[in-house]
């Protein structure tokens, strides 16, 4: 569903990636870990369009859409939920989930009964979402906007789904919350490219795994494979 | 480096002479009149170009201080009968004095709300120039005589020789100000205001200083003005004339005396030009086909988007087509300093003296940027005797931001000669640390203390003053600035010359020591070779050197280094080690920020872990490794409680955030 | 002093603020989904007014020609995005100040040419003779002001809070690249923030003409002082910007009484000076926490 071939990115006269490339099948959990630093979010943001990359190729669902504007490799079926949620801290819950879907909502009257299906579909994932609809989403505790961005990106019903570091800066009790909402979704059967820093928690969820390090992929596997790799730990760790 | 001097000196002369000579070769009053009004532009230009060239704002208040300075003079002579020096001098101070008065409120502005408070400041001196009808005579005008200077009196010669002389003096002091730390402060605070104040320079007395010394010369301008037309008038001194001397700035090429005496002779041979319309249209259908060639090379090449090739095409065909249909090209004076201006600013921002500097440099083959030797790198950083006992204490401090709690209630102690690592996963606030430290963020609770003393809180300048020097996560170099500058700026906190002196001339033996000791801190981290680079054109590691070299020019006792490795190749890597072995071996206290743990285990004394704002282990570097906390908070496993040290980190880590 | 003269004034002078709220909601506008103005706002006001003077003299009838005008300074503000902010705003540069003026001055040189200098009455089927409203005496055209700027405000406050459009514009201000990727074209909301602010601009000047006349300076003064009203009212509140330029006007009424009606210009100026010195971060821009 997801082919990203040698792909380079920087900002600026730096390069961050060096030639990264990887696969998402459809239906699959596939987690990118790695020390911070090594080029996850610049991957996941040259994947979405956020920043163009200099060379290499993204083909969603078999198009080529490296280079396009965001909001259009968007609205062709790709999700991104961002590294620190970035939720519309001034709009309420629920303006921000029917934002997610601004692709397939008509624009002036009418939007909201159009969204209602998916709204009903996105607050029985988090119904806590539900209870604070009408509330601005700045004032939302850390892991409600996680809940939030995911939910976001969920209405988009994306074909394929990024999520950045979902669990940063969350109190571990609300990371167990949002890594069982992560192994829900897997059993929905949706596709998703998962970003985590902390890489235990992402290979007990994924199908997939790839290790990447100072701009480009230094390791892959199933992650029963990768958890025993001593590898691993030498990659966040050093020596 | 002998031939660039030689060939600007030369021409310098050269002009001079020619333009001083001309009332002797031709008897044209015309002639005459346009070079006085050349002259009297030329200082308005040169102080506009200082807030709108080097501080790069838009400065829209330059005619007012024209029109203040005007009347000051004329109101010298009229009302108190003084002499020329006198007036002028009144003038160039009452310019000052409204300068300072609306820097006050100004100084905090940048983009467009520093446009705006100039754009208010311009409509209200104009409202007042009108209605203070006692003092300027209102909408009548006024009317002021040429008052003699030290008894002479100056008919249209001498007068000539007198604006030539004072733009003479002013090219002379300003060419000494601009190519100083002065000079360098200015483009400094425009790049990074932020670093600035990290260097211990204070952006608000620089920007203050840059914007009082512009409006004193849009007076003096204004004085000369005044005693040129012998007739004020408030209509005069108004927005149009105000956009008239940006097109005179941007046009003539900001940043640069040239640019700005270019900028004069255009604004004052423009009328002329338009009211002859072959002359028009000879020099547009020029300007159109310039513009052509230049957007097709670029879309040719590829090294501007269409938009900036084909709009000064457009801009400038209208103008030519304009010239062909219309007969009365006065009267569209306005749009056709628009459409010049528009497509200057879009098809060649740096204006005709960038372009041509460019092209000469080119063309001669001049060296750019000649270079001394380094100074000896222990004059510039002398080892520091290793005392013991701690440099910087840190106790019990919290940063809270809206229910966020960045950092919670840190102690940690950093050690005289150490060098102190400070990890953690992210977000777990070792940036926001080393920022409240260095003063970019007020603590909401706890003490910090150098040297026993408390720091300052909130104020990266005052900290910086104090002693502390960093390096940022996120670059902020001076871009505009080549790499030698970025250093040489930084030292300008500690070896200041009083401005007078600067002005005079009589700083270049200190310009010359600070320029050796900043080039032996680039070669030191490697980067002597690329001394004369623009530091935007730098790689991105070398600009992380380059940040590292900035910061060591205040000699400070305690150097902050964020991150230093983001980013870096392994060979760079390599040479970082080297640079801050090097830096530790003079005796420097170091805290190193890093995620890189091959160069925090090579390097770090003593490493401090933060998890959540908190410190959740503390310990040489690969005891702090195997520590199964830290290990957890890396790598956040899902094993229970029960292990030694994860159950501390879990009920450690506070409720929901 | 005749309390009653001083309310007449007052009254007058505070319609009149109206006007500059009108104009000031055209900054917001812009300012929320990209962070830049139109420097040559006025010009826009002043050109749209002279576009609808010509259609009037060409036969249309004001009923058509309000919106035909309106469309037009759409279409204005559409050009000034195009040409002067949308290159600086790719390079997160401050250049649209100085284009957005250079652009201000070819409206005024153009207008100046095209229509002459002189000032000329702006046509208006409302009825010219002052009505009384509570003791004061009013025109109808003050009034059609204040209804105008009434409307305007409902309108846009209708928008933010009733389409999925308004929510995505708040969207492009709070987060650009959040917006994007939920498939909103920030740059696609940035141009259609400048035709609507254009069209409030053409809106300004069809109410205010009957007033002022119509001529090259009728909005050059009006400009600085909308942005007075924007700068002290702040960045998003409709309300605000309403009651600031109502309490300008008649503060601008009362000075040029008692001071002198040169100074008239004064109170706002120096307001703006002020309020940009105490509050800079005010309008333009939250105190934002500086990632470095």
């Amino acid at each position: 569903m997801l082919n990203i071939d040698n792909l380079h990115a920087g900002y600026g006269t730096g390069e961050v990636l060096g030639g990264v490339s990887l696969t998402v099948p459809e239906g699959a959990l596939v987690a990118l870990i790695g020390p911070n630093g090594a080029g996850k979010t610049t991957t996941m943001r040259a994947i979405s369009g956020l920043l163009k990359p200099t060379r290499g190729e993204v083909r969603l669902d078999g198009t080529p859409v490296q280079g396009l504007a965001a909001s259009r490799i968007a609205r062709l079926g790709l999700s991104h939920a961002p590294e620190g949620r970035k939720v519309f801290a001034p709009l309420s819950v629920e303006d921000n989930l029917l934002l997610g879907a601004y692709g397939r909502l008509p624009l002036f009257a009418g939007f909201r009964k159009k969204g209602t299906a998916s709204l009903d579909r996105v607050y029985g994932l988090f119904p806590r979402l539900g209870e604070r609809r009408r509330q601005a989403a700045g004032t939302l505790s850390g892991g409600e906007q996680q809940m939030l961005a995911i939910g976001r990106a969920l209405m988009a019903e994306p074909k394929v789904m990024l999520m950045d570091e979902p669990s940063m800066g969350l109190a571990p009790v609300i990371v167990e919350e949002v890594f069982a909402t992560v192994r829900r979704l897997r059993e929905g059967g949706i596709t998703l490219l998962l970003v985590e820093q902390m890489a235990r928690r992402a290979l007990e969820v994924a199908d997939y795994a790839y290790v990447m390090e100072r701009g480009r992929i230094v390791l892959e596997g199933k992650p029963a494979d990768l958890q025993k790799d001593e590898r691993v730990l030498h990659a966040y760790l050093g020596d | 480096m002998l031939k660039r001097l030689l060939l600007i000196l030369g021409a310098e002369i050269l002009v001079l002479a020619v333009l001083a000579s001309v009332p002797l070769m031709v008897d044209n009053s015309f002639v005459l009149g346009l070079l006085t009004l050349l002259a009297i532009y030329g200082i308005l230009l040169i102080g506009l170009d200082v807030t709108v060239g080097y501080l790069g704002q838009v400065n829209l208040a330059q005619a007012a201080f024209l029109g203040l300075g005007a009347y000051a003079a004329g109101l010298a002579v009229t009302r108190f009968g003084t002499g020329m020096v006198p007036a002028l001098a009144a003038a160039a101070a009452v310019g000052c004095l409204f300068g300072g008065v609306l820097a006050f409120p100004a100084l905090r502005l940048e983009g467009p709300q520093f446009a705006l408070s100039t754009l208010s400041f311009m409509a209200l001196t104009t409202t007042a120039l009108n209605e203070l009808e006692s003092i300027t005579g209102g909408a009548q005008g006024l009317q002021v005589p040429r008052p003699p200077l030290a008894g002479l009196v100056l008919e249209a010669k001498g007068f000539y020789w007198l604006c030539l002389l004072v733009l003479v003096i002013v090219w002379l002091a300003m060419s000494n100000l601009l190519s100083s730390q002065w000079g360098r402060a200015f483009e400094a605070l425009r790049d990074s205001p932020i670093a600035t104040d990290a260097m211990g320079i204070g952006t608000h007395r620089h920007k203050a200083v840059a914007f009082t010394l512009g409006s004193g010369l849009g007076g003096l301008a204004g004085g000369l003005y005044a005693f040129n037309f012998q007739f004020l008038q408030p209509q005069v001194f108004v927005y149009e004339l105000m956009v008239i001397l940006l097109l005179g700035v941007v046009l003539g090429g900001r940043k640069s005396l040239w640019g700005a005496l270019v900028g004069a002779a255009i604004i004052v041979l423009l009328p002329n030009l338009l009211s002859n319309r072959v002359l028009f249209q000879l020099f547009s259908g020029i300007g159109f086909l310039l513009a052509l060639v230049a957007g097709i090379r670029g879309i040719v090449r590829k090294s501007t988007g269409p938009f900036r090739a084909l709009a000064p095409v457009i801009a400038m065909g209208l103008l030519t087509a304009g010239g062909m249909v219309i007969s009365n090209t006065e009267d569209w004076r306005k749009a056709i300093f628009a459409l010049m201006l528009f497509a200057v600013m879009v098809g060649l921002p740096e204006g005709l003296m960038g372009f041509a500097s460019r092209f000469l440099t080119r063309l001669f083959r001049i060296e750019s940027c000649p270079l001394p030797e380094p100074s000896r790198l222990d004059a510039v950083l002398p080892v520091k005797e290793t005392g013991s006992g701690s440099l910087l204490d840190i106790r019990e401090l919290r940063l809270h931001f809206g229910g966020v709690r960045a950092v919670d209630g840190v102690t940690m102690t950093v050690r005289r000669g150490s060098v102190h690592g400070l990890i953690g996963p992210n977000g777990s606030g070792k940036s926001t640390l080393v920022n409240v430290v260095s003063g970019l963020y007020a603590p909401t609770s706890g003490d910090i203390e150098l040297h026993g003393k408390p720091l300052p809180r909130g104020s990266l300048f005052r900290t910086a003053r104090m002693g502390i020097s960093r390096t940022f996560q996120n670059l902020q170099i001076f871009s505009e600035l080549t790499a030698l500058d970025n250093v040489m700026v930084a030292m300008k906190g500690i070896c200041s010359t009083p401005l007078p002196l600067v002005l005079l001339g009589l700083a270049r033996g200190t310009e010359r020591r600070i320029q050796t000791d900043a080039l032996a801190l680039l070669e030191m981290v490697g980067l002597g070779t690329e001394a004369c680079t623009p530091s935007r054109d730098l790689p991105h590691g070398s600009q992380r050197f380059l940040e590292i070299a900035r910061a060591l020019a205040r000699r400070p006792d305690l150097l902050i280094l964020d991150e230093p490795a983001a980013g870096l190749a392994p060979p760079d890597v390599a040479r970082l080690l080297e640079v801050i072995r090097g830096i530790h071996g003079r005796g420097m206290t170091i805290i190193l920020i890093e995620h890189h743990m091959d160069v925090v285990s090579r390097l770090c004394d003593i490493v401090t872990v933060l998890d959540y704002g908190k410190v959740i282990a503390e310990g040489k570097p690969d005891d702090v490794k195997r520590n199964p906390a830290v290990v957890k908070a890396y790598l956040g496993g899902a094993d229970g409680p029960g292990e030694p040290g994860l159950v501390s980190a879990c009920e450690a880590a506070p409720a929901s955030s | 002093m005749n309390e009653a003269v001083i309310a007449q004034m007052v009254a007058s002078g505070a319609l009149m603020g109206m006007v500059y709220a009108l104009v000031a909601y055209g900054f917001q506008l812009t300012y929320a989904t990209s962070k830049s103005i139109n420097f040559g706002q006025g010009e826009l006001v002043m050109v749209s007014a002279f576009i609808c003077l010509t259609l009037t003299n060409l036969g249309l009838p004001y009923w058509l020609m309000v919106p035909a005008g309106l469309l037009c300074g759409a279409l204005l503000g559409l050009f000034v995005e195009r040409a002067a902010v949308r290159l600086a705003l790719e390079q997160q540069s401050e250049g649209w100040i100085l284009m957005t003026i250079i652009l201000g001055l070819l409206f005024f040189s153009a207008a100046e040419n095209i229509w002459g200098r002189d000032d000329r009455p702006f046509p208006t089927p409302i009825p010219a003779d002052p009505i009384r409203v509570f003791g004061i005496s009013v025109t109808p055209v003050e009034l059609s002001v204040a209804i105008g700027v009434l409307c305007i405000m409902a309108l846009i406050e209708l928008f933010k809070r009733k389409t999925l459009l308004g929510r995505a514009f708040e969207a492009v201000a709070a987060d650009r690249d959040a917006a994007e990727l939920m498939g909103i074209s920030a740059t696609g909301t940035v141009m259609l923030s400048y035709g609507i602010s254009g069209m409030v601009a053409a809106l300004a000047g069809i109410l205010v003409a009957p007033i002022t006349t119509v001529g090259p300076t009728m909005a050059s003064a009006l400009v600085l002082k909308a942005f007075s009203v924007a700068v002290v009212a702040g960045l998003d509140s409709g309300f605000g910007v309403v009651v600031v330029g109502l309490v300008l006007g008649a503060l601008e009424s009362l000075t040029s009484y008692y001071v002198g009606s040169g100074w008239r210009e004064a109170p706002g100026l120096v307001l703006l000076i002020l309020a940009l010195a105490v509050r800079p971060a005010g309008v333009f821009g939250k105190a934002a926490i500086r990632k470095v």
